[in-house]
């Protein structure tokens, strides 16, 4: 058709009237686009804008609808200064890469398992979604209920596992409240991770296992020799995705913790969220907004340099 | 009838109890809800419970009816969002595919971007923007925060699935005598039926669990989801986990019945979604 509608337009191109005709007729391919269009520029792209414009202004509650100063990096300089934004810096970072890490390793074990053929393997695989799919008030509960000091079933477990001796307030203390906060947040994670790594595994060429086998290749040499290679550029996106996914930790934390004990589960989202919406100073929130932006966008660069680094070889 | 081997039937059991203890989360949350109070607070704890009882379902449905207006209030939401994520995603989804459209890999580009940006980086621009047009604690409100998280996700899923449907279908109607428009809603949207449930299942599912524009958003009661009700139930409850278990068994129970019926439609979605 796209084909048929420049051979037209050559034809045409002499009468005025025909021109507009297929102006007109070219149009309509953007009024399909145009509703989509508007929504994202008034609803996302002014909001990403606006934060970082927000960032270098006097923005508060008081003054929202009159006149804001620049401030200049004022915002900035405040933020880095508190000592709760570094603190929720190196928060993030424990929590993002510890979580990845174990997501990533379970979730490829799991993955390695249901890559086998055995009977219900489908729908044992897709239950365990359920753990992704649940909304995270819910799951927080939920886990707050299970790491319960008194009666939860985690301190009954590991107790009995001889892991701890004495019942941990897991929640309740500064040296512990994170590693529950991630453990929580691998449950959630594992089946997500599994599932995207199944679907690379069923997706690598057959043949190439089969000449391997043909020379005498060991299970565990093929694991390594050819599975893991061919692989690598699926968990690099399943790596992104996940970094960009953890990054956003806000609702387990507000559920589970509030950011405490003591800031002990204070993340950047999260810090974020009190100064825009507790302290109601619109301004740092922008900041804090903005430097979230930055460093997911160093992710995404990173990302699209290894992808071309590797097509490129 | 396919025939399984022994070992077959050995990775069986295997998968059955790797499925066993890694949902045991979800099963203590529904088997709490049903346990009398003396039971829940029982060392060791019961992992089968011994004596089942409703009390904590009676509470909160019958007894105290507030749940109701929560769940309304998370239903006309999500709806809401599933629908204005489809009107919005499915012709540009389809346009995207089918035409040469200038700075359509821009647009392409913007939305992977924008779909990495946390929902409450949106929410504090969203809150400025609807309270100078007088739009807070209202269901639109909510809906275009919520849909703000499924629009990427529905565009981008889309317009692979229109790129694998073959053009000359709509060219032999267009032949046929139909216009783009009739030939895009006769011939390719029945064919959609699959990706528009997918899109659709997984915008439900965002709107039914987010939490951040519900707290942010919507600070009157009378309009906010259920997972705001549960946080009120958890500041109300405390530590009565029967009841706390039994709210958020009633949250999940909407999500469970939809992943029962379309698992095949979400994991289809999933793994679309990471191939881009």
């Amino acid at each position: 058709m796209e084909a048929n509608t420049m051979v037209h337009m050559e034809k045409n191109v002499t009468s005025p009237s025909k021109f507009s005709h297929i102006i007109m007729k070219s149009l309509y391919k953007y009024l399909f686009v145009l509703p989509a269009f508007l929504f994202v520029v008034i609803f996302m792209l002014y909001p990403i804008v606006y934060n970082i414009f927000v960032s270098f202004q006097d923005a508060t509650i008081l003054n929202l609808s009159s006149d804001k100063s620049f401030v200049g990096l004022a915002n900035y300089a405040y933020i880095l200064n508190d000592p709760t934004f570094k603190i929720a810096l190196k928060n993030t970072l424990i929590y993002t890469s510890s979580s990845i890490f174990f997501q990533i390793s379970i979730g490829f074990l799991l993955a390695l398992f249901f890559n086998q053929v055995f009977p219900f393997r489908n729908f044992f695989r897709s239950i365990l979604l359920l753990a992704w799919m649940t909304p995270l008030v819910i799951t927080g509960t939920l886990f707050k209920w299970l790491f319960d000091v008194d009666y939860g079933v985690i301190n009954y477990l590991f107790m009995q596992l001889g892991i701890i001796s004495e019942s941990i307030n897991w929640l309740g203390q500064q040296g512990t409240a994170l590693v529950a906060v991630i453990f929580t947040n691998i449950w959630i994670g594992i089946p997500f991770n599994m599932i995207l790594i199944l679907a690379a595994l069923q997706a690598l060429p057959k043949d190439v296992y089969e000449a391997a086998r043909i020379d005498g290749a060991s299970k565990l040499q093929i694991f390594y020799k050819i599975t893991l290679p061919l692989m690598k550029p699926a968990i690099l996106v399943v790596l992104v995705l996940g970094i960009i996914y953890t990054f956003k930790v806000f609702d387990i934390i507000l559920i589970m913790t509030g950011g405490g004990p003591v800031n002990a589960t204070q993340v950047l989202p999260f810090y974020g969220y009190e100064l825009a919406f507790v302290n109601f100073n619109f301004g740092h929130g922008g900041a804090v907004a903005t430097i979230i932006l930055l460093m997911l966008t160093l992710v995404s660069l990173i990302y699209l340099y290894l992808v071309r680094k590797e097509e490129s070889m | 009838m396919k025939k399984y081997s022994k070992k077959q039937y050995g990775l069986f059991f295997i998968a059955l109890l790797i499925s066993i203890v890694f949902l045991f989360p979800i099963y203590w949350m529904i088997t709490t809800s049903i346990k009398p109070i003396q039971d829940v607070f029982a060392t060791p704890p019961l992992i089968f419970p011994e004596n089942i009882q409703f009390d904590a379902y009676i509470k909160n449905l019958i007894e105290d009816r507030s749940i109701f207006k929560y769940i309304r209030n998370s239903f006309i939401i999500a709806t809401g969002t599933s629908l204005l994520t489809l009107i919005l995603a499915l012709p540009a989804a389809y346009a995207l595919a089918r035409f040469r459209l200038k700075g359509g890999g821009v647009f392409l580009l913007i939305l992977l971007v924008t779909q990495m940006v946390p929902g409450i980086m949106m929410a504090m621009p969203l809150f400025i923007m609807f309270s100078t047009f007088n739009l807070l604690n209202s269901y639109l409100a909510l809906i275009i925060g919520n849909t703000t998280l499924a629009l990427p996700f529905a565009v981008l899923i889309m317009r692979p699935f229109f790129l694998s449907i073959p053009k000359g279908l709509e060219d032999a109607a267009v032949i046929d005598g139909c216009n783009r428009f009739t030939a895009f809603v006769r011939i390719v949207l029945p064919l959609t039926k699959p990706t528009l449930l997918t899109v659709g299942t997984f915008a439900f599912l965002f709107a039914w669990g987010d939490l951040i524009f519900a707290l942010t958003l919507a600070t009157d009661e009378s309009i906010r989801p259920l997972t705001m009700g549960l946080t009120t139930f958890v500041g109300q409850y405390g530590t009565q986990w029967d009841s706390l278990m039994a709210v958020s068994t009633i949250a999940a129970l909407p999500i469970i019945i939809i992943f029962i019926a379309l698992q095949k439609y979400i994991v289809s979605g999933i793994t679309a979604g990471a191939e881009k």
